[in-house]
């Protein structure tokens, strides 16, 4: 089904080879999303009489995915298909640290032992600019620390300025 | 046709407005702006830009997104004709000949001609929406919960369809996409539903979250890993913007059939400007005399799909406008957009708020011209961006989406939800699963559980129901034909070569 290349159907005695990885695992993974939609809607009541309960269609779309999860993983067993590829590591982490930094430290959080103040918009943009160019394997850092500043500029220019938004600047008020 | 002419005209003295005019134009510029940024794509330019509308009146805020819109689209096809990077899916066809004119120093005529034909485009288009408005809203009200439901189904399949690769998977994203358009309150109980008792997600995941995720931080991603091999810029002067004679006498055919075939695309459900550049690209090739000269820089091969993904764009808003159903992904943002101003989009709109309807009608014309008028003298400008390097470019666009899907409702879940589906559409695409489907599915999630409970519990339970209306089984008729016939291994491989042909 995937468009890798389908040239030579091996012969021979049924084996147990994942010959297209991409269908095979990500089939897979859709059953365990079905799977856990269905867990997650267990407690909400089905069908009552001819009405559809809230559970109904959560229940109905499932087990549909489920099932074509579960075609899609075959054909990656049966049909020749496409390698995964290598999934970077260092781009995501940065990015992501960055995404979830900015989250944090935007209205403050506290996890267990981690105490993050509200640090407001300037620190946390900053911050989230430098994290993520950090996933980046061009990063220079003079450049970066001023482009940052430049950018941070601009968004409080344009969110808290032009468009008049409620944001806490610095950590002060 | 005097009640047409009336309606225009109501429509023009909305747009004409000082305030509209300036939205209209700041909506354009921005868009371009930020759509002639690589790697940023039209929804996710329309994701990044909501924030900023949401403090405007109801009518200045949707023509700004409209000119948003059109802008994003416009910048993405000067990004692949000067860089032969597309800042859009719908433009990556213009990079086959437009790149090539540019490196012959054509750059100037190919803009223009762009701009020239999304701006013909874009006229029949307005017309045509002014013009199917009416019936089709009229069309609207005879229909039913069951009929919803059908269009729905209908709309979907396309999307599977014409989605790239294997109709199975996209199948699957459609339906991950309503599983997760279910978690958050049922609407009918209010009972939480698929929440794990999460309070934020108590009031389901948000539009603006999934599509920055799926479409902006998931692009990142995957841009970064690739090398850092240059993108090559025509450094060469743009010189002499305007198209000889011959130019324009070369086009002329293609950006009447583009336009033709791209709005009679953009109406159908599922990501149809794409599909209508793609179409008219394929369809130029064929019709043409020397078909060797495609992708070497024929003029048609620009003119040709910019006519026709400006058209469909812009007939896209019909199904949003006069049936509610957003055909494609910025459609459903514009939902969204709406939806925050209290507007309900369908049949209503058009008669409750016939200054907001034919206002924004009148005002995607407007829009139009404006991004002839800025487009052409600013490419200039376009181009000194381009020269950004990516590794300043991507931080810059992380921050600006997290304060933009931060700002829209205070919420720092909501970029966290971001950042969660910034991974999924990474490993999806590693999967090689489209995100597309699923995010229409994800707005239209909501609307069609609402109409098939509606439709079941008017039926007494009854599924038939579904196939006993004359409109609903008509519709779903259409559906099941369409997805057997994209089953079949012979269209498939049509299909892949519709795609392929873009990729060399």
């Amino acid at each position: 089904m995937s468009d890798g290349t389908n040239t030579s159907p091996k012969r021979g005695g049924f084996q147990f080879k994942v010959r297209g990885p991409q269908d095979f695992y990500g089939g897979l993974a859709l059953i365990v999303v079905a799977i856990l939609a269905v867990i997650a809607s267990s407690n909400l009541p089905g069908q009552q009489g001819f009405a559809f309960g809230p559970g109904t269609a959560p229940r109905i779309f499932a087990g549909m995915l489920a099932f074509v999860g579960a075609v899609v993983a075959l054909t990656g067993l049966l049909v020749d298909g496409p390698k995964i590829e290598r999934f970077a590591i260092k781009g995501p982490t940065y990015v992501v640290a960055a995404i979830l930094l900015f989250a944090a430290m935007i209205r403050g959080i506290s996890l267990g032992p981690i105490h993050i103040p509200a640090l407001g918009l300037i620190i946390s943009t900053y911050t989230a600019f430098i994290v993520s160019i950090m996933g980046s394997t061009e990063m220079r850092w003079v450049e970066s620390l001023i482009a940052a500043a430049c950018m941070t500029l601009f968004c409080v220019i344009l969110f808290v300025y032009l468009l008049g938004l409620p944001f806490q600047l610095w950590p002060w008020y | 046709m005097t009640d047409l002419l009336a309606n225009l005209a109501l429509g023009f003295s909305v747009a004409a407005n000082p305030y509209n005019l300036m939205f209209c134009l700041l909506g354009a510029f921005v868009g371009t702006l930020v759509g002639v940024l690589p790697g940023v794509g039209t929804v996710a330019t329309v994701a990044m830009l909501l924030p900023i509308t949401f403090g405007l009146p109801p009518v200045g805020a949707l023509i700004m997104l409209a000119g948003i819109y059109y802008g994003a689209q416009y910048g993405g096809s000067t990004t692949s004709i000067l860089v032969n990077i597309p800042g859009e899916a719908t433009s990556v066809v213009t990079c086959l000949d437009g790149h090539q004119m540019a490196k012959q120093g054509r750059a100037g005529p190919a803009l223009s001609i762009a701009a020239l034909g999304s701006f013909f485009a874009g006229c029949v288009a307005t017309v045509l929406v002014a013009a199917l408005g009416a019936p089709l809203t009229s069309v609207a009200l005879m229909f039913g919960p069951a009929e919803y439901f059908s269009l729905m189904v209908l709309g979907m399949i396309f999307a599977v369809v014409l989605a790239k690769g294997s109709v199975l998977k996209a199948v699957a994203m459609i339906l991950l996409g309503l599983l997760l358009s279910m978690v958050g309150s049922d609407l009918e109980t209010g009972a939480g539903r698929m929440t794990f008792d999460i309070p934020e997600l108590s009031d389901g995941i948000g539009f603006a979250n999934v599509a920055m995720g799926l479409f902006g931080f998931a692009e990142i991603i995957r841009n970064l890993e690739m090398s850092k091999e240059g993108r090559e810029i025509v450094n060469a002067k743009i010189t002499g913007l305007m198209p000889t004679r011959q130019d324009l006498i070369d086009s002329s055919g293609a950006i009447a059939r583009g336009t033709v075939l791209g709005s009679i695309l953009g109406i159908l459900p599922g990501g149809g400007a794409v599909v209508a550049s793609f179409a008219a690209y394929t369809f130029e090739k064929r019709m043409s005399k020397h078909p060797e000269r495609f992708g070497r820089g024929a003029i048609q091969g620009v003119a040709a799909p910019e006519s026709a993904n400006n058209a469909a764009a812009q007939t896209a808003f019909i199904p949003l406008l006069t049936l509610g159903i957003p055909p494609n992904a910025v459609m459903a943002l514009m939902v969204g957009a709406m939806t925050i101003h209290g507007i309900v989009p369908g049949p209503q709109v058009m008669i409750k708020q016939p200054e907001l309807f034919w206002g924004m009608i009148a005002s995607m014309w407007l829009g139009n011209l404006m991004l002839v008028v800025i487009n052409l003298p600013l490419v200039g400008i376009w181009v000194s961006l381009l020269r950004v390097p990516y590794r300043l470019l991507f931080p810059s666009i992380i921050v600006f989406c997290c304060i933009g899907i931060y700002s829209i409702n205070n919420a720092p879940a909501d970029v966290l939800i971001a950042a969660m589906f910034g991974l999924v559409g990474y490993w999806l695409v590693k999967h090689d699963f489209e995100p597309a489907p699923l995010v229409l599915a994800f707005v239209l999630g909501p609307l069609m559980e609402e109409n098939l409970r509606r439709a079941m519990l008017i039926a007494r339970g009854d599924p038939t129901v579904f196939a006993t209306r004359p409109i609903s089984a008509g519709l779903l008729f259409v559906a099941i034909t369409l997805l057997v016939l994209a089953m079949l291994p012979m269209l498939k491989k049509k299909r892949d070569e519709v795609f392929v042909e873009s990729e060399n």
